[in-house]
């Protein structure tokens, strides 16, 4: 894996590829794209994240402007992922924004308990999601202020 | 159901546990012996038993007391009794609580048939209680599995639906001068069976969490309620028909939301079925009856076949086809859902081309 990527503003973490293909898409329509990467599932984020694993070496990610993160993935999920990154000096600071198919209330609440900064359900209408994540890239991407000084 | 019942049997004279355990050898229980009250109570916290046999005169504690303690106790307040008495005594009054649960007498000397009669009759009601309570907990694991499984279901189809409709979209947005217009008109119907498979999916999600939500019931106010239905629907009906809504309905005891719900389905389909006449008219109304308040909202539309009211209410059950008017068929099978829930009934009448009534009865509100 690709120890030297840089740049990276926005981390997708999405093990389905075709949402992870839409989701990029619309990104890439509004030109918010330049600085993202996509990784399969929970471990590869934290891997990257934390430079572990075939990251090692790599910084820890602290310059993020927000992770994109799906909730049910394999082998780690995105609730771990959330929860290692909020108890994280570090990383707690980075904005997470959850984007799942599920509207599941114990889900979601455990979410904003773990301190994540949005939860978006993804619609299964294509103009519909496309609305939706063009609307979050522009917020977080662009709206939103993230803390220079870390 | 291999459980054999058990008998809890309390005397304070070993000889005469032995005297009712001869008597009851041959019955398939299992007796458990108790030399006091303080025993008897011990023991009711290790066993459920179908049945206890009390001596009546025992030192410290005696067999009315011990009855009355065990008919305070959660675990233990519909246990049976048979007191066992030397002397006929007819004072009950001794014995409190005894209108809680089943109880008989029986004085020594006994015949061992009149015991062993009396002791098969308890134990056949305990049995048939166990069984009714076992099928009970096997309907109810059923219930939630199936909502389990219809939850997952439909939750897991959305993510290969959702690739369908937006490749299908994709073709059609940015390839569309690739593409001849008989590949467009097929690509739009991939994207319209998606679209319609996306408000199923929806609606069986919705109908699923029906039926996990609690109901917070307190007295509704059905005037306003039917106000707020009429807002929430006005701002997506065409064509309006004439209201006629009743002034001062009584007020209903429900769950505000899921009630408001149950309105607004109610009002958009006499709307909806009501909108091909000339005149459409929608009337809402209510009258009080007993414990009751029975509203109707009823429409001058295209109605219904009576043979078929059975099939109104249920999921995914339409009398009309799609190009007739749109739906899906789960918006009386989610009324049906919250009425019932809320202790309720809904039911319907109708004739073809003569409109259609809908009757929603609920529990009257105290006033």
């Amino acid at each position: 894996m690709d120890t030297t990527v840089h740049g990276v503003e926005i981390l997708l973490v999405e093990d389905n590829e075709h949402d992870a293909e839409l989701t990029m898409r619309a990104l890439k329509r509004n030109n918010l794209a330049n600085g993202l990467l996509h990784l399969r599932d929970g471990a590869e984020a934290l891997d990257f994240i934390f430079g572990e694993g075939s990251f090692a070496g790599h910084a820890v990610e602290q310059r993020l402007r927000v992770i994109v993160l799906d909730i049910n993935m394999p082998r780690v999920s995105g609730l771990e992922v959330l929860k290692r990154l909020k108890a994280d000096e570090r990383t707690c600071h980075i904005p997470v924004v959850v984007l799942t198919s599920t509207k599941d209330d114990p889900i979601m609440k455990h979410c904003y308990e773990l301190g994540v900064n949005s939860y978006v359900v993804k619609p299964v209408a294509f103009d519909a999601f496309f609305k939706e994540i063009s609307a979050l890239g522009f917020f977080w991407m662009i709206v939103n202020q993230v803390d220079k000084a870390q | 159901m291999t459980r054999r019942p058990k008998i809890l049997i309390v005397d304070d004279k070993p000889e005469n546990l032995v005297a009712i355990e001869t008597v009851l050898r041959d019955l398939d229980v299992e007796l458990i012996r108790a030399y006091s009250g303080n025993e008897a109570l011990r023991a009711t916290l290790h066993h459920d038993f179908a049945l206890a046999l009390l001596d009546i005169q025992m030192p410290e504690m005696d067999g009315y007391e011990l009855a009355g303690i065990l008919r305070e106790e959660e675990r233990t307040a519909r246990l049976p009794f048979i007191f066992i008495s030397a002397v006929y005594t007819d004072n009950l009054n001794i014995f409190k609580g005894y209108e809680r649960g089943a109880f008989s007498f029986i004085t020594k000397p006994f015949q061992p048939e009149i015991l062993i009669n009396k002791v098969k009759f308890f134990i056949s009601i305990y049995e048939q209680e166990a069984a009714l309570s076992d099928l009970n907990e096997e309907l109810k694991q059923k219930n939630e599995d199936l909502e389990a499984f219809t939850y997952s279901v439909s939750h897991d189809l959305r993510a290969p639906l959702r690739a369908v409709h937006s490749y299908a979209m994709i073709l059609m947005e940015d390839h569309e001068k690739e593409l001849s217009t008989e590949c467009m008109r097929l690509t739009g119907n991939i994207t319209r069976n998606a679209e319609r498979m996306a408000s199923l999916i929806e609606s069986l999600l919705e109908f699923s969490r029906l039926g996990k939500q609690s109901i917070k019931a307190r007295a509704v106010d059905v005037n306003l309620l039917i106000q707020e239905a009429l807002e929430v629907i006005q701002a997506t009906v065409k064509k309006l028909p004439e209201f006629r809504i009743q002034q001062d309905m009584p007020c209903a005891n429900g769950d505000r939301e899921l009630l408001k719900q149950v309105f607004v389905n109610l009002l958009s389909n006499a709307i909806k079925y009501s909108g091909k006449k000339d005149m459409p008219v929608v009337e809402a109304g209510a009258k009080r009856e007993g414990s009751e308040v029975i509203y109707h909202i009823r429409d001058n539309g295209s109605g219904f076949d009576m043979q078929y009211m059975n099939k109104l209410f249920g999921v995914f059950s339409r009398l009309h086809r799609d190009t007739e008017y749109e739906g899906i068929g789960i918006g009386l099978a989610i009324v049906q859902r919250i009425v019932t829930r809320s202790g309720g009934r809904v039911w319907a009448e109708g004739a073809i081309d003569q409109g259609a009534t809908f009757y929603v009865a609920l529990p009257a509100a105290d006033d």
